[in-house]
């Protein structure tokens, strides 16, 4: 019996909501819906001064054939051969990043970005660019198998990535040995590039320039002569350190404690006891955001509270400024120098958002960094690509590659980039900010 | 009591909506319209929607499967034909009911995506098949519509007709290929065994010089999952002692062969072959200082004293202390290969070759052992210690050296994984490596060889070709592991010796889900 | 007399075995006592403050993994499983109540002085009950849900086939939890009497030490729920049946008991501890994500071992054992800080050879043969 009564309640619901509802909007007729992204909050009756995502409008221009000769003599002559890719097909730019574990954040971040990316590039003579984003853990094998995996899919032609230095380090060999060019937003350990690869390219400065910046900041800008190190027992946030240490050392300061932690703890009071006895100006942390949140906001109540907290580009973002609050007050940050504030990064941050329900640089600080890498690779294989009279598309590896290591004067939206021989796109010294009244403010 | 089955059918209802609930939570209801496009052959860009059709696909294949299940086997037809169709109305009115909130959450504009990520505004319009407050009626038509055919078919397929032409078929085929053995040339019939063999090994020699080289990739780690898996089931099997640990000693052998010869940070450069004797050696040699205090410890005890151990060696590779002897935690980079005669290892085909040998040979290894009078101790220290103590088997001195064993298995496959991957850190060792031996082992089948290598390909070679779903692996990978012990828990593929010893020696190996609490 | 393996090797074995576990106990004891006087003797580098704040720590830390330990016991003590998913369990606990205080910053309850007055701080215990009823309740169900679906069917099982169910059930919650709220590091937002790093000031040597509200709440609350917990298995009709049918599945079912809806029980208990384990976690710690239960799920293992597995004031004392020695013992030692779950596992394999049964003795189920 109580079952008839659930039945007709529901159907009961169901038709007088049926019925009460708003008179619907037109559904809307998505124009192309095969790969158009819905615009949210256009429709409705939502807030009318909402910024909008101003989608990019494809205009498909008509692409020259080249000669069936020309086309083999220049895939003759590459070192790497031509990818080919038939009509139907998609051009794939890969990446290789952690999608699932403690740093998935990172991986996820980067796809979104690269998506939004491929969507503002448009295809080229009627080929469509795909973003291609393979799970490699954030580690070495994952970074191997990766590698195998997109190396043995001819229509990739370039990787935006691999995030992780980790990966990056077991991958350069395998891609080496294919031709497939490599464009890391965020990459940052300094041998990478002294391996001898010709593909590996990253964007954003090493460790090496950070650590002697920050310590030169800190022993001259602020002028502490007394600093403890910290950092999270990984290769990023160790290599870090370490340069900071021999750094401010070498300016003539003391570094009274240089220890890791361990990641994902949520207690690291221990340490920071220990540290508070020998009374630092300053604790210097190499590592991201979760850990440097929950140091910051245990130093105040062990005898911390005037000591600064000193983070890099791994600490920056909203993430640690909402998981500190007040006990991020005059800590120090990195970033991969500021983003200049265009349009173009505007409108990003706009569709980032109604993509995602998130904003960019939250779930990791490379967003804008791996826009402008899948941007450069896309841009640089329309370059390169030559449309056969057979309707298949070819691309040079090797010009590829060089196009790439070769790149001047790129205009992304993090800025300009130029890359040197050995592969290093951005020379330029990090920028510091201060977390001051719930902002970040640029330090000088 | 004839409530019972209806009630069973609203249950069973209830279940399925939870699930579809569960699938859109996750945004799983697109991934999967995605692959039902895909079989289509419909292509679908990364990122965008498929067709909203396929998501009809979709809401009509769960209703027809709860109509399926919800159909019993005995009973009236009526009743059963009923059940499906009163499983899939429950499912379709708690669908429905879900429906009410997304309507309400799309219509007001709200954002909760900051709670539950999967919930955007696309993502909700396309479950309710952008048909918005139709969709909710609409789910409730399909759902209830599709049980229906659904017990309806199960009910068809179950009938006496149908049930008694499928044995005819399946004895018609029986009897074919009985005829097909029996009219066979009695040589071929005799070493048709070894001939299979031959078969595989020409098989195997050639395949790797033609499939490219992510498959070598690919079915090197397999191998080597293999070697590991045959290891570990030498300790976890064989003897029955429960270890959680097993990635130290992968990372004693990795690490041996990556000091011995990467240029940093010691540069010593000993050679590949020197190093896997090292390797093994030092493998050996861990697990005797870990195993001789502890050889006293019941069961559950060494997981968690072998699980601590394992995180030791992690902890201790990575740490600032042991930085300069171990790399830290970057790792060892550049580790220089094998060289055979002279001519270094620089082609995956070389590689696979390499790990076929030693597959072979810790196949023979394992056969040989399981026969051997050692083996009879193991067997006899697992089913009943007391008696076996009775009978004069020193516990410890046979427990020690299935951990040894399992130890030395574990150190060559760390060795040969530093050199093909030219790189080892201490991230390569953690705890899941070890959860992933253990699951394939018992997955695939404990003491069965056959069972550890499908075991190996489910667990390490399926993922790798089945990325499409890569955000949903994981929980695939949980559920699937759930799945598998209820259902199979002997393994994929369950050793066959048991019933052999206990005097049942009928060939079709139909495997007994439980025998009693013995082997553990 | 029956043959005996009078082998050479097991003779040389048995040798080295009658003198291993006094060598090895002694090499420790000496390791130990010389890092000691080094530190506290010859370098005497930390005041009392400091010793004072990591004893606070320590006690601190070590009353969260009391917590989770409690539950963990409980179910191996019953039913010699080892729940893996118990971390998990947890997990869900802390997002529930994450859920509970989001609604409460959220409802305005203006009042006269104070027009932004949200219900959190109105009615911050309310406010804080309701969310770890929440947390219990949602933990409970978990539990409740896992032992029906993944445990029950394997009960006769040989034992390490619950255990892979019991890793594949971690695993597929944790990643449900990614997939349904994101891998986004979330944090709790106390009520504002209860607010994290507040807490008593001690004067200590010119320094001020604080001794956290939030601490000082986990540990009374482990405090609590033990003895609860106790109370609950040595005096109540759930826990005499609990305790029979840890003693003997068939005999219990032949005296009466419902086998099935004990166990469940078990779990719901186990369940409910481990959401106030995760709801405590929230307030004390803040932060939390879809991974939060894992390792702390497995240093309950360790905990509750340490004290004799199955004993539930056994896992306490194995809790704050385990919580003192990771926060004490790396500055005590002159160890390197990244090193303190290696002297905890240590610690653990020294007191296993000595006692395999854990510090208070085991408390189990017979092990039926």
């Amino acid at each position: 019996m109580k079952k008839h009564y659930l039945l007709s309640f529901v159907i009961l619901f169901a038709v007088v909501l049926a019925s009460c509802a708003p008179a619907a909007a037109p559904a809307e007729e998505a124009p192309a819906a095969e790969e158009a992204v819905v615009e949210e909050a256009v429709v409705e009756e939502a807030v009318v001064e909402a910024p909008v995502c101003v989608e990019t409008v494809c205009e498909d221009a008509d692409v020259a054939a080249v000669s069936a000769a020309d086309v083999d003599a220049a895939c003759a002559a590459d070192a790497y051969g031509c990818a080919v890719i038939d009509a139907g097909q998609t051009v794939k730019i890969g990446m290789s990043s952690p999608m699932t574990g403690g740093y998935a954040d990172f991986g996820i971040d980067a796809e979104n970005s690269g998506l939004i990316a491929v969507k503002d590039a448009c295809g080229y003579a009627g080929f469509s660019f795909e973003l291609v984003a393979e799970d490699d853990e954030g580690g070495a094998e994952g970074g191997a198998a990766v590698a195998n995996k997109m190396v043995a899919d001819p229509t990739v032609v370039g990787i935006a990535g691999p995030l992780f230095s980790g990966a990056s380090a077991a991958g350069i060999p395998i891609y080496d040995a294919a031709g497939v060019p490599l464009l890391s937003p965020s990459a940052t350990n300094p041998p990478l590039t002294a391996m001898g690869s010709a593909v590996f390219n990253r964007v954003p400065f090493t460790d090496d320039a950070q650590g002697a910046a920050a310590a030169d900041y800190m022993f001259n800008t602020l002028g502490f002569t007394k600093i403890a190190v910290l950092h999270d027992g990984e290769t990023y946030g160790k290599g870090l350190a370490t340069i900071v240490k021999s750094e401010f050392e070498g300016f003539g300061g003391e570094v009274v404690v240089f220890e890791g932690i361990t990641v994902g703890e949520a207690d690291y009071t221990p340490i920071l006891t220990t540290i508070s006895a020998s009374a630092p100006e300053a604790i210097y942390f190499g590592g991201y955001s979760a850990e440097g949140a929950v140091l910051s906001n245990q130093m105040k109540s062990l005898g911390l509270e005037d000591a600064v907290f000193f983070g890099c580009d791994g600490t920056f973002g909203a993430d640690y400024l909402s998981l500190t609050g007040e006990n991020g007050e005059g800590s120090y940050h990195a970033t991969p120098k500021e983003p200049p504030a265009t349009d173009t990064k505007a409108n990003f941050d706009v569709c980032y958002e109604s993509a995602y329900g998130i904003g960019p640089v939250v779930l990791s600080p490379f967003s804008y960094n791996s826009y402008d890498c899948t941007s450069a690779l896309i841009a640089a294989a329309k370059d390169a690509s030559m449309l056969g009279e057979d309707g298949k598309l070819y691309i040079p590896r090797g010009t590829m590659v060089d196009a790439i290591r070769g790149l001047t004067d790129y205009t992304g939206i993090s800025g300009t980039y130029s890359c040197n021989e050995i592969g290093e796109c951005n020379v330029e010294g990090p920028q510091f900010w201060t977390l001051t009244g719930g902002e970040y403010v640029k330090a000088d | 009591m004839n409530n019972h089955p209806i009630r069973e059918s609203f249950q069973k209802g209830l279940v399925f909506a939870i699930i579809v609930v569960f699938m859109m939570m996750t945004g799983f209801h697109l991934i999967a319209a995605t692959l039902a496009s895909k079989a289509f052959g419909v292509y679908v860009l990364r990122g965008s929607i498929p067709d909203v059709r396929f998501m009809g696909y979709i809401h009509m294949l769960f209703g027809f499967w709860a109509g399926w299940s919800a159909s019993g086997r005995t009973g009236k037809t009526s009743t059963r034909i009923f059940q499906g169709f009163a499983a899939g109305f429950t499912t379709g009115a708690f669908v429905a009911l879900f429906d009410l909130l997304l309507t309400f959450l799309i219509l007001s504009g709200t954002d909760i995506r900051e709670y539950l990520s999967a919930l955007s505004i696309e993502s909700m319009d396309y479950f309710l098949l952008n048909l918005r407050q139709m969709g909710i009626l609409a789910h409730l038509g399909i759902y209830t519509a599709t049980g229906l055919i659904g017990s309806a078919l199960a009910v068809f397929l179950r009938s006496e007709p149908v049930q008694h032409g499928w044995q005819n078929l399946k004895s018609s085929i029986t009897n074919f290929t009985t005829r097909i053995n029996e009219t066979l040339p009695l040589l071929v019939r005799k070493f048709g065994k070894y001939l299979t063999y031959l078969v595989l090994l020409a098989v195997l020699v050639i395949l790797p010089t033609k499939w490219g080289s992510y498959m070598n990739f690919v079915i090197g780690l397999v191998g080597l999952y293999v070697i590991a898996g045959i290891g570990l089931n030498i300790v976890v099997g064989l003897s029955g002692q429960l270890v959680l640990g097993y990635a130290a000693f992968f990372a004693m052998g990795a690490y041996s062969v990556g000091l011995l010869n990467a240029p940093e940070p010691h540069n010593l450069m000993w050679g590949f072959w020197p190093s896997i004797v090292v390797a093994i050696l030092m493998a050996i040699a861990a697990a005797f200082v870990l195993g001789l205090p502890l050889m006293r410890l019941r069961g559950d005890y060494l997981a968690i004293v072998t699980l601590g151990f394992g995180e030791i060696i992690r902890i201790l590779l990575k740490s600032d202390t042991l930085t300069n002897f171990t790399g830290g935690p970057r790792g060892l980079n550049d580790i220089h290969g094998p060289t055979l005669f002279g001519k270094p290892f620089t082609s995956d085909v070389d590689y696979v070759y390499l790990i076929f040998a030693f597959v072979a040979l810790s196949i023979f290894i394992y056969n040989r052992l399981q026969d051997s009078r050692t083996g009879r101790a193991w067997l006899a220290i697992k089913e009943d210690p007391i008696a076996a103590q009775a009978t004069g088997i020193n516990l410890q001195k046979y427990k020690l050296l299935a951990l040894i064993i399992g130890a030395a298995f574990a150190g060559l496959v760390g060795g040969i994984m530093a050199a093909r991957n030219q790189f080892t850190g201490p991230n390569d060792h953690s705890m899941m490596v070890s959860m992933n031996v253990l699951s394939l082992v018992i997955v695939g089948g404990v003491n069965s060889i056959p069972g550890i290598i499908l075991g190996a390909f489910a667990l390490k070679g399926l993922p790798e070709i089945l990325r499409e779903v890569e955000n949903y692996r994981q929980l695939a990978f949980g559920a699937l592991l759930i799945t598998m012990m209820l259902m199979r828990p002997d393994g994929l593929w369950p050793s066959s010796r048991p019933k052999m010893e206990k005097g049942d020696y009928s060939q079709n190996g139909e495997n007994i889900t439980n025998d009693g609490g013995k082997n553990a | 007399m029956l043959p005996n393996d009078k082998t050479k090797s097991s003779l040389i074995l048995r040798n080295i075995l009658k003198y291993i576990r006094p060598i090895f106990g002694i090499l420790v004891a000496v390791y130990i006592i010389w890092r000691l006087y080094l530190v506290f003797i010859v370098q005497n580098l930390y005041g009392p403050e400091t010793w004072t704040r990591l004893l606070i720590s320590g006690l601190i830390i070590g009353g969260v993994y009391s917590l989770i330990a409690i539950g963990y016991t409980l179910v191996y003590g019953i039913l010699l499983m080892i729940n893996f998913a118990h971390g998990e369990v947890m997990m869900t606990g802390a997002f529930a109540g994450y859920f509970v205080f989001e609604a409460a910053k959220s409802i305005n309850v203006p009042s006269v002085g104070n027009p932004d007055l949200v219900f959190a701080n109105a009615y911050p215990v309310l406010s804080i009950l309701i969310a770890f009823i929440a947390g219990m309740a949602v933990s409970a169900a978990i539990g409740y849900f896992l032992e029906k679906i993944a445990y029950r069917p394997l009960r006769k099982a040989p034992r390490l086939i619950p255990l892979i169910s019991a890793i594949g059930a971690s695993i597929f919650l944790q990643n449900a939890a990614l997939l349904l709220f994101s891998p986004q590091t979330r944090n709790y937002t106390n009520p504002e009497i209860l607010s994290r790093g507040n807490g008593w000031k001690i004067l200590i040597n010119g320094s001020n030490v604080t001794l956290p509200y939030t601490g000082v709440f986990t540990f009374i609350l482990s405090i609590l729920l033990m003895v609860a917990l106790l109370f609950l298995v040595k005096k109540t009709r759930l826990g005499k049946a609990m305790r029979a049918v840890a003693m003997d599945k068939d005999t219990a079912a032949l005296m009466g008991i419902d086998v099935n809806q004990t166990i469940s029980n078990t779990f719901i208990i186990s369940g409910a501890l481990a959401g106030a384990a995760g709801v405590m976690w929230g307030l004390h710690n803040g932060m939390f994500h879809y991974f939060v239960g894992f390792i702390p799920g497995i240093k309950a293992f360790t905990a509750a071992v340490l004290g004799g597995i199955g004993n539930i004031p056994g896992a306490m004392l194995g809790g704050m054992l385990l919580g003192l020695v990771e926060s004490i013992g790396p500055t005590a030692l002159d160890i390197s800080y990244q090193l303190k779950d290696v002297i905890s596992f240590v610690i653990l394999i020294v007191i296993l050879v000595f006692k395999p049964s854990g510090i208070l003795g085991e408390v189990l189920a017979e092990e039926k043969i």
